[in-house]
């Protein structure tokens, strides 16, 4: 009796109906050949295993928009646009309220958008960029929102008329409050669970906002610079949703856990290139060269979503949901906070006065 | 299709070469990345391998349309590249550990053991004969027989042995590493 013959067990595995019906019959009866179709199994499920690649673990928007910049004639050689592996080397100290980081954070994707490419950023991961209070004064100088104007709000529409062009935004509509987090799910399409179990003295939430989709359009004026000039940079963000938490005994209002889920910022240009929006906003007058500096040292800022960190801020990186994380630590550790972005391109933070671990639990049922 | 702007400053690629090829690229990236993940095991490598396999196909494929030619060439491609970068990595290993270099930190939920079989797998990838390793990588990662039969200009049916031979190395390879 002649048995069936390795390659034809093998292929069994995979495509049992390529495999002849007299080979099959022969299996069925033939203990030699069960036996060495075991091991055959054996070891492919083995090489699955070990070579499979998970699912999803690129984003073809972005290697799309990074391949159109080799491409071009004017690209840098190969190497120089590898995604960034190393964090930014100053980790530096002054305190300085949070709205103000966020000023920086508009301006800081602002420039890692346009130094990005032609077309689109669309970040990946995200990386901590220290700044001190004088680098927030500057950022204020240049884009004409100051610190006061953030805590109070934006109008869901505007324009500012800056030295080099004009700014405006506008939103999809109005922030509006909702009754629970499944409500604004349902809003947003954004994923963001309700966290199952909460630290002591958490207490339940107290607000769920919903946030539209917000576009920030920057048209360059003529004279803006060599290539810039004439082009428009448009930056969308959103839709984001936030929740906070209150009810600390004796706290009043305090807000003892906030969580916040938003879509990632995309930006698009047309008219300059990639190098040009670069350099023109890096060079742009009153722009501290320490910050310069730390936004240079992102790397490829196509992929990149910067966080700024105030002085005096602990940084540690983690993971939260097999994405990079940033775990932010206040220097008396009365409070804490992490922010990451997902595979899917939600970027979250959770933050509030806890300690690490129980930001780091609260987080990790989130993301 | 003039394809010299690659070779003229100032020249931007033309739309509809890129268009026509952006079809291609959002079509195979994914097949690609996943090829040169079997191997590397690392997903920055992969899409840096990925990326180098797009930028050769755009010389060799500028309007690949549905070539069934341009799709079995950029998967074999992934293979080989990412297979000698995996080779290149073996040289900088010893590189580290003739200068006493430390290994990288690692984050929090990175385990060891993640990091050593890892390791195990690209050694015993590097170790095996390259057609061997590219069978494997090709096959586990989603392409049928007669696709890897097409990537690496072989027969059908003579996919199977290869594969079987390739597995059982494999196991033997990964056997002798945890015995070491």
């Amino acid at each position: 009796m002649r048995h069936v013959a390795s390659p034809v067990l093998r292929r069994l595995v995979d495509e049992p109906l390529a495999v002849p019906d007299r080979d099959r019959r022969h299996l069925a009866e033939c203990e030699h050949c069960q036996a060495n179709s075991t091991e055959i199994a054996g070891d492919a499920a083995l090489a699955t295993r070990t070579l499979s690649a998970p699912a999803q673990i690129t984003d073809v928007d972005l290697e799309w928009v990074l391949l159109q910049d080799r491409l071009r004639p004017d690209a840098p050689r190969r190497g120089d646009l590898r995604r960034p592996r190393r964090m930014p080397r100053r980790m530096v100290s002054v305190s300085v309220g949070a709205g103000t980081a966020a000023a920086v954070g508009v301006v800081a994707v602002g420039v890692a958008a346009a130094a990005a490419l032609t077309t689109v950023y669309a970040p990946t991961h995200v990386a901590p960029v220290p700044v001190s209070s004088s680098d927030l004064r500057a950022v204020q100088a240049i884009t004409h929102i100051g610190t006061g104007q953030l805590a109070d709000g934006l109008p869901p529409s505007g324009s500012r008329q800056l030295a080099f062009g004009n700014l405006s935004w506008s939103t999809s509509g109005q922030p509006q409050q909702v009754g629970s987090i499944a409500a604004a799910r349902a809003l947003t399409h954004l994923a963001l669970p309700a966290p199952a179990t909460l630290p002591a003295g958490v207490g339940a939430a107290s607000t769920v906002m919903v946030q539209p989709q917000v576009t920030v359009t920057v048209h360059f004026s003529q004279s803006a610079g060599a290539g810039v000039g004439g082009s428009t940079l448009q930056i969308t963000g959103g839709p984001a949703i936030a929740v906070r938490y209150g009810g600390w005994p004796g706290g009043g209002n305090v807000t003892t856990l906030a969580i916040v889920a938003a879509q990632r910022p995309l930006a698009t240009s047309t008219g300059a290139s990639a190098s040009q929006l670069e350099t023109f906003l890096l060079t742009q007058a009153g722009l501290p060269s320490g910050l310069t500096e730390e936004l240079r040292l992102l790397g490829n800022p196509s992929s990149v979503l910067p966080v700024p960190v105030p002085s005096g801020m602990r940084v540690l990186k983690t993971q939260v949901g097999g994405a990079q994380a940033l775990l932010l630590t206040d220097p008396t550790a009365f409070a804490s906070g992490v922010i990451w972005e997902s595979h899917a391109g939600v970027v979250y933070g959770v933050g509030g006065l806890l300690d690490r671990e129980d930001v780091l639990n609260v987080a990790r049922q989130v993301g | 299709m003039d394809t010299s702007f690659m070779a003229r400053p100032g020249a931007p690629p033309p739309q509809a070469s890129l268009s026509a090829f952006e079809r291609f690229f959002r079509e195979e990236y994914p097949v690609v990345v996943r090829i040169a993940y079997g191997v590397t095991g690392d997903a920055q490598a992969a899409q840096d391998v990925a990326q180098d396999v797009f930028i050769s196909a755009f010389r060799r494929f500028p309007e690949p349309g549905e070539s069934d030619h341009a799709c079995a060439w950029v998967r074999a491609a992934a293979a080989h590249i990412a297979l000698n970068a995996i080779r290149g990595e073996r040289r900088r290993d010893r590189r580290q550990q003739l200068a006493g270099a430390g290994v990288p930190p690692m984050g929090p939920e990175e385990t060891v053991l993640d990091r050593e079989s890892r390791t195990e797998v690209r050694r015993a990838l590097r170790r095996l004969p390259r057609r061997a390793a590219t069978v494997l990588v090709l096959r586990h990662n989603g392409l049928s027989y007669a696709e890897v039969a097409q990537a690496m200009n072989v027969k059908v049916g003579h996919v199977g042995t290869m594969l079987r031979r390739a597995e059982s190395a494999l196991r033997k390879e990964l056997q002798n590493a945890s015995r070491s």
